[in-house]
């Protein structure tokens, strides 16, 4: 079994802070908030499950 | 499951290659999707007290633990009992609620799900496999 390439990159494009939720399948931002509590907000009560992530971090500096 | 490493955002429109896992926390009948770090690195769970909230985890009332990570000592809070569900394989965690935890808000680690599953890590391929362990 094979999971398709979740593409940050793409699915942040645009968004530059707070927070997003992510489709089911990966392949599109269905929410943005200033912070976690606010996409929250916005999702609450939406048919589909969706995947909340921070937008505008970057990731190079990570050492873990 | 082969799981292609995701393509995360960096500075200067450079690109990072990271193993990411969507999972989904409970905690009772608070629930919360978002994608872990798999880090081999990482003795076990953590998140940051901002999904901690999310999922009605009072984490300032829990002790204050000391932890380390490679750049120095952390703020964290240890919170059992909380469950986790990974491509349909569900168990139970202890997990450390980090202030301040960037950019990653959750990392799995070697306590956790090193332990329910074989992880092989391919940084030739910009892929690793997760096969869980099978429970009579």
């Amino acid at each position: 079994m094979k999971q398709n390439k979740i593409n940050f990159v793409k699915l942040l494009k645009g968004y530059r802070d707070g927070w997003v939720a992510i489709s089911h399948d990966f392949k599109r931002v269905v929410f943005h908030g200033r912070n976690l509590k606010d996409v929250m907000k916005k999702a609450k009560g939406s048919k589909g499950k969706v995947y909340y992530f921070p937008a505008g971090e970057a990731y190079s500096s990570f050492v873990g | 499951m082969i799981i292609k490493y995701s393509p995360l955002p960096d500075f200067k429109d450079k690109t990072i290659l990271a193993p990411l896992i969507p999972v989904t926390f409970f905690n009772g009948k608070y629930e919360f999707s978002t994608f872990a770090l798999v880090d081999s690195g990482a003795t076990g769970a953590v998140i940051s007290t901002v999904i901690a909230d999310a999922l009605n985890i009072k984490w300032n009332k829990i002790p204050l633990a000391q932890g380390f990570s490679v750049g120095g000592p952390l703020r964290s809070h240890r919170f059992n009992g909380l469950k986790i569900n990974v491509y349909g394989h569900e168990f139970t965690l202890s997990i450390g609620i980090i202030e301040g935890a960037s950019p990653f808000k959750c990392i799995l680690g070697q306590r956790d799900l090193f332990q329910r599953a074989k992880i092989t890590f391919q940084g030739y391929k910009s892929q690793f496999e997760v096969i869980f362990r099978e429970y009579n």
